[in-house]
């Protein structure tokens, strides 16, 4: 399991990093959207979790690049300041679900766990 | 307009006194044209009776001169004995002590034995006697009256005397052929006494005046009467005799300044007069005047109209009364317009003038002063229209200062909001730090239970920063309505089912009053139905177990200014109350009652920023110990929508 995490925080990257590793998950931090995109160039992570407000891209933009390029990638949208407009243009992007900050380590892995059922269940059911 | 008001009050006071003006002077005129000129006529009818009565003592006068001549002894022997020198003398006598013109006696057989004048002594064939004689022979009393004389018998009685009577006629005014050109007749007062010798009648004495031309008469009716009144150099009164229609003693004037002898009367006068016997009385042009006149006919012995007496007074006289009045009239009437019309300018302003303040005063409020110059109370309908410009004034002014509070409360919201957004956004990220660390390393089995317990205080006070942060954001967030026809009792009911149980562990009973009729709202649901249940969970939190919490709905106006159609929601409950001096306080961000860590102080201000955005309104009533209130007004149509700045 590669999951990628994209925040300009450091703190949240390294909390990110060490309940997810606590998981059992490859991690992959990324500090902007940019580098972001570079590790994509490269790899294939199962699954995104993205900050929306960053300098330079926000996270919107890079869900859109995302979508373009690899739209079966579940991606998780995370942001300290949710409002009804954000949550909705998430969806409309695509995102798997919506995770307000602040978060604990168990609501972290709760959604990550609750999103990869998801990403399951539905491709079975295409398979079916 | 406004002056046309104005203008207005003028025209129509100045319309009425114009008005009044001349129909007083329309009346006046009338009235004193008919009071001078009754007067006139009641004043010419006595005057008439007055000279009448002077002609009756006239002719009383030269009966009574007569009877008394005939008393005399030496007159009776005289008579007896035909003693002609010596009745003569007499007669001369009686002429000269009185003013008769002709005289004579007459003897039983009916010879005239003498007479005043030229023929004194006739021989018995030739003059024959006068008819008044005539009548005392065959009656046998004395008679005394009027007589008309034909120019014979005036021969007769004296030549000169016939000469005097003859009067030569002026054309008939109406044109008609009259053959005669002059009057020869002779108009007489006269009167014949009989002579008695014991029982016997011894001779007749008879006498006369001629009127014809005579001036005394009618001058001294003019001098007693009119007591010899001149109006601009003429006399005001006039008296005529009359032998028929034509003047034989007059002292009215022709143009020439003659007397008009012979002149004649106007046909309507003689026909209703002499023709018909009747009392004239009213205003004719008489030779060259007009005059107020009056007629009377005058009858002879025997009872025949022979002739008329006129009175006359100048109508020039009682014209320029009439006018003095008049003149005194209209000046009096056009003085009391010029009043009129100054008071009604004086009133009009005064109408006016408050008005023109009031103007004034509501161009000052709508510059935006709310203490207007009104000027002095008017005790009037303005003064009442004053008291409710002021009172609605002063209402402008306490919706005014509402309003400014709600800005002001808004405001507040507005900035604490971005303040919350910004503050909230950079402290989730170490939070998020703070939370994954310290859950982490509770997951560690190899730490210390002292170390363990400190850790979960940590997480204790992070879950509350993070509590806090969250109502902040809440507060802040301020996304846009979603609003839709609502049924608010459903609405109500709906927020009451998702808290009942939390209300059922705690003992306190909920209790719904859905009212009925309500109009139609329109707003957001989930944020209305927030609204809603944060205001039940305050109830909640404020009532012991035992206690209740109510609510209602209702159709009511806006209390708040303006009337306007909505619906009322209200929360009470049974619980302890808010002290009064936190009233003012409850919807401040930040502020709360409750102990620390229960509550965020931001409940009751989002709340009522969620109501505001739908154009309505909150407002609260609490008793300490005994409950408190909470009503939400909400308009039935929405106005514009509230989109406040923050987001």
């Amino acid at each position: 399991m590669k999951v990628l995490v994209v925040d300009d925080e450091a703190i949240l990257l390294k909390s990110c990093r060490l309940v997810l590793e606590a998981e059992g998950c490859d991690v992959i931090a990324a500090a902007s959207v940019d580098e972001a995109l570079a590790v994509l160039e490269r790899q294939v992570p199962d699954l995104l979790l993205i900050d929306v407000k960053m300098p330079v891209h926000n996270g919107m933009y890079l869900m859109r690049q995302v979508k373009q390029r690899q739209p079966d990638i579940p991606i998780i949208v995370m942001s300290g300041y949710v409002t009804s407009e954000t949550i909705q243009e998430a969806e409309e992007l695509g995102a798997a679900t919506f995770l307000p900050k602040p978060f604990t380590p168990d609501e972290l892995a709760d959604t990550i766990k609750s999103v990869l059922a998801n990403v399951k269940r539905k491709s079975e059911g295409g398979e079916s | 307009m406004l002056y046309s008001t104005r203008s207005k009050l003028l025209a129509s006071f100045l319309g009425v006194t114009l008005l009044v003006g001349a129909v007083s002077l329309f009346i006046g005129v009338h009235l004193i044209d008919q009071n001078v000129f009754g007067e006139g006529l009641k004043r010419v009818q006595q005057d008439l009776s007055a000279a009448h009565e002077m002609y009756l003592t006239r002719i009383k006068h030269v009966k009574t001169s007569l009877s008394i001549t005939t008393l005399g002894f030496a007159f009776i022997s005289s008579t007896k004995e035909h003693n002609t020198a010596d009745l003569v003398v007499r007669l001369e006598r009686l002429a000269r002590l009185t003013d008769i013109d002709f005289a004579g006696i007459v003897t039983e057989e009916g010879r005239t034995l003498c007479r005043l004048g030229a023929y004194s002594f006739p021989g018995p064939a030739s003059r024959g006697m006068n008819p008044v004689a005539k009548i005392v022979l065959e009656k046998r009393v004395a008679v005394s009256g009027t007589m008309v004389l034909d120019r014979d018998t005036l021969i007769n009685e004296n030549p000169e005397l016939a000469e005097r009577a003859r009067i030569p006629l002026s054309p008939r005014p109406e044109g008609g052929s009259d053959p005669a050109s002059e009057e020869s007749a002779g108009m007489v007062i006269v009167a014949a006494v009989p002579i008695f010798d014991g029982d016997t009648i011894v001779g007749v004495l008879y006498g006369g005046i001629l009127l014809n031309r005579s001036e005394g008469f009618v001058d001294m009716v003019r001098d007693i009467v009119f007591q010899g009144e001149t109006f601009e150099g003429r006399s005001v009164g006039s008296c005529t005799i009359f032998l028929n229609d034509v003047r034989i003693a007059t002292n009215v004037y022709t143009r020439e300044g003659h007397r008009a002898l012979g002149t004649r009367v106007s046909p309507e006068v003689k026909a209703y007069v002499l023709d018909q016997g009747n009392l004239w009385a009213d205003r004719a042009h008489v030779v060259s005047d007009w005059f107020i006149t009056a007629y009377r006919p005058i009858e002879d012995i025997f009872g025949k109209r022979i002739g008329m007496l006129y009175v006359g007074v100048l109508e020039e006289k009682f014209a320029r009364v009439r006018a003095q009045a008049l003149n005194m009239f209209i000046l009096i009437t056009l003085a009391g317009m010029v009043l009129a019309a100054a008071a009604g300018v004086y009133i009009a302003r005064r109408i006016t003038l408050p008005i023109q303040r009031l103007i004034q005063a509501s161009k000052q409020v709508s510059e935006g002063s709310l203490n207007p110059e009104l000027g002095p109370p008017a005790n009037s309908e303005i003064g009442v229209l004053q008291k409710a410009f002021g009172e609605m004034v002063a209402a402008m002014g306490r919706r005014r200062a509402a309003s400014e509070a709600r800005i002001i409360q808004s405001e507040k919201q507005a900035s604490v909001g971005r303040l919350a957004a910004g503050v909230a956004h950079e402290i989730n990220n170490p939070l998020t730090g703070v939370l994954t660390y310290t859950h982490m390393l509770l997951r560690r089995k190899d730490i210390a239970p002292d170390m363990r317990s400190d850790l979960e205080v940590i997480v204790e006070a992070t879950e509350r920063v993070r509590k806090i942060v969250k109502g902040l954001l809440d507060f802040s967030r301020q996304t846009k309505l979603d609003p839709e026809p609502t049924d608010v009792n459903r609405l109500v009911a709906a927020a009451i089912s998702l808290v009942e149980n939390q209300a059922l562990v705690k003992g306190v009973a909920i209790k719904f009053h859905p009212g009925e009729n309500l109009p139609e709202v329109t707003l957001d649901r989930s944020q209305m139905q927030g609204v809603l249940i944060n205001l039940v969970i305050n109830a909640l939190d404020a009532t012991e177990p035992g206690g209740h919490i109510r609510l209602f709905t209702a159709a009511s106006l806006s209390g708040n200014g303006v009337a306007h159609k909505g619906i009322e929601i209200t929360v009470a409950d049974t619980g302890c109350g808010i002290p009064p001096e936190n009233l003012n306080k409850l919807f401040d961000p930040f502020f709360t009652t409750k102990a620390v860590g229960q509550g965020t102080g931001l409940g009751l201000s989002v709340s009522l920023g969620i109501v505001q955005r739908h154009g309505g309104h909150m407002r609260v009533q609490s008793e300490e110990g005994k409950g408190s209130r909470f009503f939400i007004w909400l308009p039935a149509e929405r106005k514009t929508e509230h989109e406040s700045t923050g987001g």
